[in-house]
């Protein structure tokens, strides 16, 4: 017996201490030096206490990484999440040429955003297909192309990456659609319910587990929205965000104590968000 | 808020134990040199560096197996960084005890390195300073950190097909702002998709290196010769800002570095500020572009630009800082500066006697760059220049991209750069 334990306990051995060490530790640092003011090449950093959460409280740029955050989060989640329903409502029909509509909207989800956030790069810059398709239907596009005006920007990056992300939880609701048993809507047939009724009162309860999935994990990655403003904006034009923010004071200024402090604040806001959704999905009974 | 009694009291204290620190390092190094003058075991110099361009790489690669083969018992490592994370391993290799012995560092990187005390101080290593050019960037606290290697400075580029189309000829290449504004307005005039100047967008590092050629030609300076004000917000500044912001707002095409120039290698674009890399990007991708280079006009001929430049320097922790330096004094002599610049096609040696070769006397492209070089600035070796950079981009964005008021803008960016190095 004690040898079975020993040699369970070897063999997750190595998980553990790659958790401690590259998880863990780095976690519960990050949360020390949040209360210092190391920066890397300065080697006598001191305890300062909540100065840098106090700081962060006031500093305007943090404050506006934190809004353009929200407006990312609240202006993609929705959209996504309706999109990748319906797609998955119309895909889920037999239609010829169904299975390469399925494979054609998840593709950029496999793609690397590094290639898809230079390839809008050039799409929205001016004289790019989107520049001149909106000039051509008559609207006027920023005269510098939509990456390069403060009012055009976000938003930019904010619809690429709805088309990127929406084709893999189109994915997600189509497995929620695929588990609920076809005898609920026959008996809703025989009772002679409109598709409607039958969409509002089956398949939307039945995809809440779904549904939460996805804005759960939805919600904690566009809080962490990055790549994008790295490669395609550089955080200028008004479009630096909370992950932004953190990698700039860390990986450019190397105040490592300011960024962690940062980091956490923004931790605290994607957990509140979360135990929020969970709570609220979880408690009302849709059906 | 200027600088108070108690400022410059700490000042003068800082700068004192700062002289102590170098002199006693200083005298370390010597004591240490004397001490292994020839060390008995072979040498490793472990040397990073930027150049991975596969027409230049080999050049460093056979620099350096010349140097091992004329100094037996010597070796050294050769590793590469690139310009998208090189800052940031270095920084991480000196904060933790890793840094090579040699290392090519950014003009305005060394200030930062420097203060941290990660550098070796060269003044009583260098033979002679007069034969190169491009120390202020390599000085910090009146102790030399680093060599001038390559250096790099902007001119103006002008496509001669399209101020031949707007009815110009080579007497109207502008030697002045107002020659310069006409020359831009009469290219715009060609058509809707041609541009008679190519404006920097809000790009970080960049934007600030287009204007203050502007200001530094109108005889503006940063700061007072005490480094205690920012002289910026003057009608010095005033003045360059306006006619840049004209420029940006009336005839220009407003994009990234890189696109500005493949607009300008498309014939797109009249006018551009541009490196010699540029040079190196017409010769390799359109060589029959009709282009000519000029040094950056001021009210008066001639302007200044900005400069920049590689340097290499010797982190504090090098066990045989006198052998890294016969290596750099090897890597910077006229010969080999004159290899590289050969195999880079570029044009800024910071020896002088490399500059006065042949190879740069034929090029009249080359021939311009070297002649921007001598009246160009570059900013001073201070850790906190990334910050100072950073408000001035800030408020050149809030004027030329939000319509801010110009002189409020400068005034705020005076004040923010003043409180920046008062609270250091």
């Amino acid at each position: 017996m004690k040898t079975r334990h020993l040699a369970g306990n070897l063999f997750t051995l190595p998980w553990i201490l790659t958790l401690l060490f590259f998880w863990l530790f780095p976690l519960l640092y990050s949360l020390y030096l949040g209360f210092t003011d190391y920066r890397l090449l300065k080697p006598d950093w001191t305890w300062v206490g909540l100065a840098n959460y106090a700081a962060l409280v006031s500093d305007r740029d943090f404050l506006d990484s934190l809004l353009n955050t929200f407006i990312f989060v609240f202006g993609t989640i929705p959209v996504t999440t309706v999109v990748a329903l319906i797609l998955a409502l119309l895909i889920e029909r037999r239609f010829p040429g169904r299975t390469l509509f399925r494979s054609g909207f998840f593709m950029p989800s496999i793609t690397s955003m590094v290639v898809i956030a230079l390839v809008f790069t050039n799409l929205y810059s001016r004289g790019g297909y989107i520049y001149l398709l909106t000039r051509m239907i008559g609207l006027s596009p920023p005269e510098n192309g939509f990456l390069l005006s403060d009012k055009t920007a976000l938003l930019s990056v904010m619809a690429m990456d709805v088309w990127m992300s929406v084709g893999y939880y189109m994915l997600l609701f189509l497995a929620g659609l695929k588990a609920i048993p076809d005898e609920l809507y026959e008996s809703a047939d025989v009772a002679g319910a409109s598709p409607f009724r039958k969409f509002r009162s089956i398949t939307l309860p039945l995809l809440k587990p779904v549904a939460l999935f996805i804005i759960v994990i939805n919600t904690i990655k566009s809080f962490q929205v990055f790549i994008e403003i790295f490669v395609m904006t550089k955080g200028r034009y008004d479009t630096s965000t909370a992950v932004y923010f953190i990698y700039e004071t860390g990986l450019n200024q190397f105040r490592f104590g300011y960024a962690s402090a940062a980091a956490y604040v923004l931790f605290l806001i994607i957990a509140a968000f979360s135990i929020l959704q969970f709570s609220l999905l979880r408690q009302r009974r849709l059906y | 808020m200027f600088a108070s009694d108690s400022y410059c009291r700490d000042m003068k204290k800082y700068s004192h134990t700062a002289v102590i620190t170098a002199v006693a390092a200083a005298l370390l190094i010597m004591l240490a040199c004397t001490g292994q003058d020839k060390p008995e075991g072979p040498v490793t110099l472990e040397w990073w560096q930027f150049w991975t361009d596969p027409a230049v790489k080999p050049v460093i690669e056979e620099m350096v197996t010349e140097y091992e083969a004329a100094h037996p018992g010597i070796t050294v490592n050769l590793t590469d960084l690139t310009w998208a994370n090189g800052h940031e391993k270095i920084v991480v290799a000196f904060s933790s005890g890793t840094a090579p012995d040699i290392v090519e560092l950014g003009s305005d990187w060394i200030g930062e390195f420097a203060a941290a005390g990660q550098l070796a101080p060269l003044n009583d290593m260098i033979e002679d300073t007069a034969r190169l050019v491009g120390w202020k960037p390599a000085v910090y606290n009146d102790t030399i950190y680093a060599c001038p290697w390559i250096l790099g400075t902007r001119v103006l580029f002008i496509n001669r097909s399209l101020m031949e189309q707007a009815g110009l000829t080579d007497l109207d290449i502008p030697v002045n702002w107002d020659k310069f504004r006409e020359v831009c307005y009469k290219i715009d005039s060609i058509g809707d998709d041609i541009y008679g100047f190519g404006s920097n967008a809000a790009e970080k590092h960049r934007l600030y290196k287009k204007f203050l050629p502007f200001f530094w030609s109108a005889g503006g300076n940063l700061f007072s010769e005490d480094f205690k004000y920012v002289t910026i917000a003057g009608n010095i500044g005033y003045k360059a800002l306006m006619l840049y912001k004209e420029l940006s707002d009336s005839c220009s095409m407003i994009d990234t570095q890189r696109r500005l120039e493949d607009a300008f290698l498309a014939g797109k674009i009249g006018i551009i500020i541009s490196g010699d890399w540029l040079l190196r990007r017409i010769k390799n991708e359109k060589p029959g572009l009709d282009f000519v280079t000029t040094l950056m006009p001021g009210p008066v001929y001639p302007g200044s630009s900005f400069m920049g430049g590689e340097y290499l320097a010797i982190s504090g922790s090098c066990p045989y800082p006198g052998e890294a330096m016969a290596f750099i004094e090897y890597i910077i002599n006229a010969e080999n500066q004159i290899r590289f610049a050969k195999a880079n096609y570029s044009a800024s040696p910071s020896n002088k006697e490399a500059a006065r070769d042949e190879f740069f006397k034929e090029d009249i492209n080359l021939q311009t760059f070297i002649k921007q070089i001598n009246i160009s600035k570059m900013p001073p070796a201070i850790p906190e220049w990334v910050y100072i950079e950073n408000i001035i981009e800030e408020k050149l964005e809030q004027v030329l991209f939000e319509d801010a008021p110009p002189a409020q803008s400068l005034y705020d960016a005076k004040l923010e750069i003043e409180k920046l190095i008062h609270d250091k």
